[in-house]
């Protein structure tokens, strides 16, 4: 089956335009479709077909890696494997679909090299062998065990790589409908070729046309169906997930019985820069609304608002209202974006990150910042003391109480009597009621009170008086408001742990703090009642931890190395160019040099087919040249009875023809010749041919 | 759980049938493009795949709603060689009448053989065979589907103009040896994008004997010298030494009355008959191991191949041969010089089938029972362990030559033990599969 004239070179074109790559495909096109007007061909041998597939092949798996490690593959499979949930999940097969629409897009070209020696190879067909990898085997394995191999087929690849050009053009986001109407024209030429003779061709046309319709009808419902998918909401889904932390909502531990486990794994890595000290806290969100024991920001990433970076590729994105601020310290910061997606840690007042190498960056009114791209994000963030980047308080930040919890703040509260004082002396009492009266656990008892209407905060408030940082901020937060001063929860770090040059921050120095509004300075200042002992209690470092460390260093590593936070990529492309020069060596030169030594050799042919390294085709060259050459399809016994008849050659006549049946043999005998009688061959070749030369020699005298 | 992965295969070997049947090789292409743009339509933010499904879909709906409307009244009379031969195309014609008032043409004309589908405990013999001998995902040890009776190949019709008969070459190629069973034959009209076929049926019965497949035997010196055969020429009817003369004796119950010699009678008066020189020609035993736990494997084709190959070449020469073998019961089937000849003898081998039941003792009782009236044997074996060493041991101890063949799976490297045959190695031969017709070529 062969495609009609020119429907390669239209699918090259539509795939180029499709592709974003149009004089590729134009030039491609150009190139596949040369065979019609160039009439040289070259004869191709099975192990050059083999070699070209190598090539095609190592190409494959080139832009497999190329491909995968620029869609974030290896970071959201990594994040997959570590952590497996909805998202991670997500990310990993969305990574996986990158990579194999890149590969389609990608498929065009690298199998170009192949169907193009196909169209100028002789046979205008590659060896089947060549591209089936289970009978390359077989053949191998006959080979060794000395088993005539089975014969070669051929097969004509022109509509695969007709078909595989048409999947390239498919693999890119929709935009408008030219896809499908370019692909129904070049279907139909296709198709054009195989219809049936028993139809007349307005039967065909109209097929065609009720066929693309169908097809076109079948495109839009599918498109609106998965719209529809898209706009129902799937939060019931979200219960499955476990973020670190989330813009949306905190879910805290409040009245959560037993101990609480933290991880020791290093979650950032900070070093602080030009000399400066590093910041206390690195903030991921904050919150507004305390619900049941979950802290709301009331505000979903739709709220969020999209900064820009300050020039293409300049990777500096400056966070407004400070952008105009001059910072006075900066840090350079390492953090997971595990999913592809997560929020930043930053210190307070970040005013401007560089060498942030992300998609997107989105920024909420409470000055959470999300951040989409690689799996790993290493910036500089530039802060200052002072201003930080959220909104200013708003009547919730200062009423917002749950009616539960009023009584227990109450009772706190008279304990302060803090009636006439200021709002710093507020702070200050506040601060002091928590330092001197509370302590710092991760285990809370069950409660033995009969009083049902308690609340974990009221408890710990009012009785235990001891928990972990959520009960104080919290506490802290609704306090504060109950004294009319606006306060927000907020997440995030606490930097204390100093490694080599820098900090790490580990996961068990999450932190939650409260966000105080200073009426003076019209500023938010972060106010976190907990008492300080809670880093001891949460760093136990043990050998494990050591050990956990240096994974943690070898994982790190491994990230900055294949989110391309290094310059891998472009070693591995520039680690290719190599590997296709030797090849294209292997392809081109050596077959070059094997012809060559052929011709000096005084063969005119390849030496590893059976019998072509005789040495007759020397004496029949040398005997051709003296005026009698061989016709085509004479047989040598018969020219060798025509050069016999020559009177000067009497002395060779006899040895010819015993050399003539060694030749033979040597050539057509399955079981060949044996070492004795090849070398007789040879010896008595050289023989005749110096005897020729010795008549050659008397008659030119 | 077997039953259910047998289950699966009959039902996904059923749709492939189906699918080559009805799809064209183009509809083919076209399912592979579906299925292939059907994974990547997925995300249909990523791809404009979905919108390629969706295409090809309509056109294959189209192409299938055609295949609705096609009716036609035909009859057939296939006209089929008496035998084939496996891995021989076999050509044969059939006679297609159109019985309508239209003339059809475009048409294909497919054979429905008989269901080659093996039944459960077939199956799962081979599936047993394969998990002991071949190593899981080992493809390229993996052989062809020992139950695929032949290769069809969709046979072009000419025009059928109405109520007229035309006649379409057809030709497949056997697999399988045995009884080959149509079951009908098929007129396929393909749509008119040339993607699907739409079928018309009728019934046509029909068989033909498939021979095994044979090798090439170089002029082989048969071992043996001629001996007295007790039947005379009646057993050897043809020519020979049979009739020379020796004398005249009085005639005795039971002579011929062919051998009389009537001039004697008129002069004597009592009946005279001629006498003749006792009957010497040669016989062989060919001797057909089919004593194996591995059914459907190649290892017994070729034995059976090999000993297909005998048969041909020795019944050619003016000699006898017993084709010895135990099948349902021990069979000892004698041809040449007359008595049979050699297509009858591979229309046996075509049958044969291998021995489960029975021990290996049975073949050597009968073996040895003929051992008396012939001049040699000729053993194809499948295994060369103690059983089949004592055999060949045994008619070695009667003076018999031998001539045996071991047919061994390929690539087999262990060099075979001579055992009894220490004192005539020339005459073991190992056949490895693959490699049987070479190592045949050069028996001398």
């Amino acid at each position: 089956m062969k495609p009609p004239p020119f429907l390669l070179a239209a699918a090259l074109l539509f795939w180029g335009w499709q592709s974003g790559l149009l004089i590729v495909g134009a030039i491609l096109a150009v190139v596949i479709e040369s065979p019609r007007f160039v009439r040289a061909r070259w004869d191709f041998s099975d192990e050059d077909f083999g070699r070209i597939w190598t090539l095609c092949s190592l190409l494959t798996l080139g832009a497999i890696l190329f491909a995968f490690v620029d869609n974030q593959g290896p970071a959201n499979f990594a994040g997959f494997f570590q952590e497996p949930n909805i998202q991670t999940q997500r990310g990993a097969g969305s990574s996986s679909a990158r990579t194999a629409f890149a590969m389609f897009r990608w498929l065009p070209i690298i199998y170009f090299p192949f169907i193009l020696a196909q169209f100028f190879s002789t046979r205008e067909a590659v060896p089947w062998k060549t591209i089936n990898f289970v009978l390359r085997r077989r053949l191998r394995k006959a080979k060794l065990a000395g088993k005539p191999p089975p014969p070669v087929t051929t097969v004509n690849l022109t509509l695969p790589y007709f078909a595989l050009t048409l999947l390239g053009a498919a693999a890119h986001p929709p935009e408008g409908i030219t896809f499908f109407w370019g692909l129904s024209v070049l279907l139909a030429g296709a198709l054009w070729s195989q219809r049936s003779v028993r139809f007349k061709p307005a039967a065909w046309v109209l097929a065609v046309i009720v066929g693309v319709a169908l097809g076109f009808l079948g495109q839009t419902g599918v498109r609106q169906a998965m719209r529809l998918a898209e706009s129902m909401n799937l939060s019931w889904l979200s219960f499955l997930v476990r973020r670190r932390f989330d813009a949306e909502q905190s879910r805290t531990a409040l009245g959560k019985i037993g101990d609480i486990k933290t991880s020791g794994q290093i979650v950032i890595r900070l070093e602080p820069l030009n000399g400066n000290a590093p910041p206390t806290y690195l903030r991921e969100a904050s919150y507004r609304t305390y619900k049941g024991v979950t802290w709301l920001a009331e505000i979903n990433e739709e709220g969020f608002v999209s900064v820009g970076e300050r020039g293409a590729n300049t990777l500096i994105w400056p966070l407004p209202p400070l952008d105009q601020e001059t910072n006075t310290h900066s840090a350079n910061i390492a953090c997971y974006l595990d999913g592809g997606k997560a929020l930043l840690p930053l210190p307070t007042g970040s005013a401007r990150l560089e060498k942030l190498n992300i998609i997107e960056l989105k920024k909420s009114p409470l000055g959470a910042v999300l951040a989409r791209g690689p799996g790993l994000a290493i910036f500089d963030a530039h802060f200052t003391d002072g201003k930080t980047i959220d909104s200013p308080p708003e009547p919730a930040d200062r009423t917002n109480i749950p009616p539960r919890e009023v009584a227990g703040l109450d009772t706190a509260l008279a304990e302060l009597r803090l009636e006439g004082n200021s709002d710093d002396e507020k702070l200050h009492n506040v601060a002091g009621f928590f330092s001197d009266k509370f302590s710092y656990s991760t285990w809370q008892s069950p409660s033995k009170s009969s009083d049902t209407n308690e609340t974990a905060l009221s408890r710990f408030l009012t009785k235990t008086r001891k928990g972990h940082c959520e009960y104080f901020a919290t506490a802290t937060v609704l306090m504060l408001r109950r004294l009319n001063i606006p306060a927000r929860y907020a997440v995030g770090f606490y930097v204390h742990e100093s490694s080599g040059g820098g900090y790490v921050v580990r996961m068990s120095d999450a932190h939650a703090w409260t966000l105080v509004w200073d009426e003076q300075a019209q500023t938010w200042r972060d106010f976190d009642t907990t008492p300080p002992s809670w880093i001891q209690i949460e760093s136990k470092p043990t050998i494990l931890r050591w050990l956990s460390d240096v994974k943690s260093r070898v994982f790190f590593e491994i990230r900055k190395l294949i989110t391309g936070q290094t310059k891998l990529r472009q070693y591995l492309l520039w680690a290719i160019v190599p590997g296709l020069a030797i090849l294209t060596y292997q392809i081109v030169f050596r077959r070059r040099k094997k012809q060559r030594g052929a011709i000096a050799g005084g063969l005119n042919e390849f030496t590893d087919w059976p019998g072509l390294d005789s040495e007759f085709y020397l004496l029949e060259k040398r005997l051709a040249e003296r005026g009698v050459p061989r016709e085509p399809g004479e047989p040598l016994s018969a020219w060798l009875e025509r050069v016999a008849c020559d009177s000067t050659l009497e002395d060779v006549r006899e040895p010819l023809e015993v050399l003539l049946q060694l030749h033979y043999r040597h050539r057509f005998d399955p079981q060949g010749l044996v070492a004795e009688e090849r070398e007789a061959l040879r010896r008595n070749t050289t023989m005749c041919l110096e005897r020729i030369g010795r008549v050659e020699t008397q008659a030119a005298r | 759980m077997l039953r259910v992965i047998y289950r699966l295969y009959r039902w996904s070997s059923g749709l492939r049938y189906w699918a080559v049947r009805r799809f064209t090789p183009v509809g083919l292409g076209l399912l592979v493009a579906i299925t292939v743009t059907m994974l990547m339509g997925f995300n249909i933010e990523e791809s404009v795949s979905y919108q390629a499904f969706m295409l090809l879909l309509g056109l294959l709906a189209v192409a299938i709603a055609f295949s609705w409307f096609f009716h036609m009244q035909f009859t057939i009379e296939r006209c089929l060689p008496r035998f084939g031969t496996v891995g021989v195309a076999l050509r044969y014609f059939v006679a297609v009448r159109n019985l309508g008032k239209q003339t059809q043409s475009g048409l294909a004309l497919l054979e429905n053989l008989a269901d080659a589908r093996p039944s459960f405990a077939e199956w799962k013999d081979v599936q047993l065979d394969d998990q002991k001998h071949i190593r899981p995902f080992s493809f390229v040890k993996r052989r062809a589907n020992p139950f695929k009776l032949a290769i069809t190949k969709a046979a072009t019709a000419p025009p059928l103009p109405s109520k007229q008969e035309v006649t379409v070459s057809a030709e497949l190629t056997p697999l399988r040896r045995g009884v080959l069973r149509f079951d009908g034959v098929t007129l396929a009209r393909p749509d008119p994008l040339g993607l699907f076929r739409s079928f018309v049926r009728t019934p046509a019965p029909q068989s033909v004997l498939i021979l095994p497949k044979r090798y090439y035997l170089p002029p082989i010196a048969m071992p043996g010298s001629m001996k007295y055969q007790q039947g005379g020429v009646a057993l050897a009817s043809n020519i020979g030494q049979s009739d020379e003369f020796v004398s005249l004796r009085e005639y005795r119950r039971g002579d011929p009355m062919r051998h009389i010699h009537w001039r004697s009678w008129a002069k004597t008066g009592k009946p005279i008959v001629k006498e003749f020189e006792d009957e010497f020609f040669v016989r062989h035993a060919l001797v057909l191991d089919t004593f194996t736990d591995r059914p459907h494997t190649e290892q017994f084709e070729e034995a059976v191949s090999v000993a297909s190959s005998f048969a041909c070449t020795i019944l050619t020469q003016e000699s006898l041969l017993d084709l010895l073998f135990v099948g349902a019961q021990a069979y000892c089937f004698t041809a040449g010089r007359g008595l049979a000849h050699a297509d009858q003898m591979l229309e046996i081998l075509a049958s044969v089938r291998p021995s489960s039941d029975k021990p290996f003792a049975s073949l050597e009782t009968l073996v040895l029972n003929h051992s008396s009236t012939v001049n040699g044997v000729i053993c194809v074996l499948l295994a060369w362990d103690e059983a089949r060493q004592q055999l060949v041991a045994k008619l070695k101890s009667l003076g018999l030559p031998l001539l045996v063949f071991v047919i061994r799976d390929a690539g087999e490297k262990n060099p075979l033990d001579h055992g009894p045959m220490r004192d005539d190695p020339e005459h073991l031969h190992s056949l490895e599969i693959g490699r049987i017709e070479e190592q045949l070529a050069r028996l001398v």
